[in-house]
């Protein structure tokens, strides 16, 4: 299998951050904010993915798997009060792993 | 303006003793010297499912790579890394009362390094002539003569409420009226995005108080925020 590319590992991320942002919904009085923090990083993930060159760039294999490892971590909870607080968390996570600022 | 001692009720004993427990006094004081991105480390760990030391390192290449020097900042990383680990294995409920006592405690050193240790207190209220006192106290306050400072602290963004943001505005405005200027801020152990959107969902005023974000708490040493 080829090494995964920026862009690929980022549309992993974003789609186990959708399953993340879901169960954040589940608590009712914070769905707006919920919705409203996933958008804001979803943003922010996709911008890294803007840049063509960036986004077809090949993954050092230590990267691609420190990303499978956060995308495993909050495939784990099942709390959407912990999921909140994963929704800042995790993209933070996923961009220190590929080297951004968060 | 005054400052003064919170009431010792029984939920302010319960806590008084997990800020003195030394896993706190240890994470904090490794947190004061950590990067932007070991707090990250902390952060996620402390919020973490799992508890493999192993995974986490994998989790965090930047910090933990093969190409990352044996050193003081891979020293310092995985020192952090381990005392969150022990944070994260006291179970959900210890481990939320000391991820809070934790930040204040890193709030509270930053701030000795820039105002000597006597001026900085914990868990005091402000008293102001003619205005009923707020029962809650603040986390960590500065008190110095003409250059007072008062803090919340909160371990996410989620935290941050319009009560809380009420409080510090009342007691910066309060201050302001008494010509006892009064910096206020909220400190908060999670990304300035994250802020930012919960800040933009909140009606209290906050153009007053400052708030200090994960990626910019070494601020506190540089200056009132």
């Amino acid at each position: 299998m080829s090494p995964a590319t920026v862009a690929e590992a980022i549309e992993r991320a974003l789609a186990a951050y959708a399953d993340l942002t879901e169960l954040g919904e589940e608590i009712e009085d914070e769905w707006s904010y919920v919705n409203d923090l996933a958008s804001a990083w979803r943003d922010r993930l996709d911008a890294v993915i803007a840049d063509g060159a960036r986004a077809g760039a090949t993954l050092d294999p230590a990267v691609d798997a420190a990303i499978d490892r956060a995308i495993d971590e909050i495939g784990r909870i099942t709390d959407p009060h912990r999921a909140i607080d994963w929704l800042s968390t995790f993209p933070q996570v996923t961009l220190l792993a590929l080297g951004e600022t968060p | 303006m005054r400052f003064q001692d919170a009431a010792r009720d029984g939920r302010a004993i319960v806590y008084a003793g997990i800020q003195a427990d030394p896993l706190v006094k240890r994470a904090a004081a490794l947190l004061a010297d950590a990067t932007p991105a070991q707090r990250v480390l902390a952060r996620a760990v402390m919020n973490g499912e799992t508890t493999n030391p192993d995974g986490w390192m994998a989790t965090f290449p930047s910090l933990f790579g093969s190409s990352i020097p044996i050193g003081p900042e891979r020293a310092r990383a995985e020192e952090i890394l381990a005392a969150s680990l022990a944070v994260a294995e006291r179970g959900e409920q210890v481990r939320s009362q000391f991820r809070g006592a934790i930040v204040e405690e890193t709030t509270a050193i930053l701030l000795a390094r820039r105002t000597g240790d006597a001026a900085v207190r914990r868990e005091r209220r402000i008293l102001f002539d003619g205005v009923r006192a707020e029962i809650h106290p603040y986390d960590v306050t500065v008190e110095r003569d003409g250059a007072a400072e008062a803090y919340d602290c909160k371990w996410g963004a989620r935290g941050i409420n319009d009560d809380v943001l009420h409080q510090l505005d009342d007691a910066r405005a309060h201050a302001l009226e008494e010509e006892a200027p009064l910096r206020a801020a909220l400190v908060v152990f999670d990304a300035e995005r994250s802020c930012q959107v919960r800040l933009e969902r909140l009606n209290a005023p906050h153009a007053g108080t400052a708030i200090v974000p994960l990626e910019s708490l070494d601020r506190l040493v540089e200056g009132p925020p």
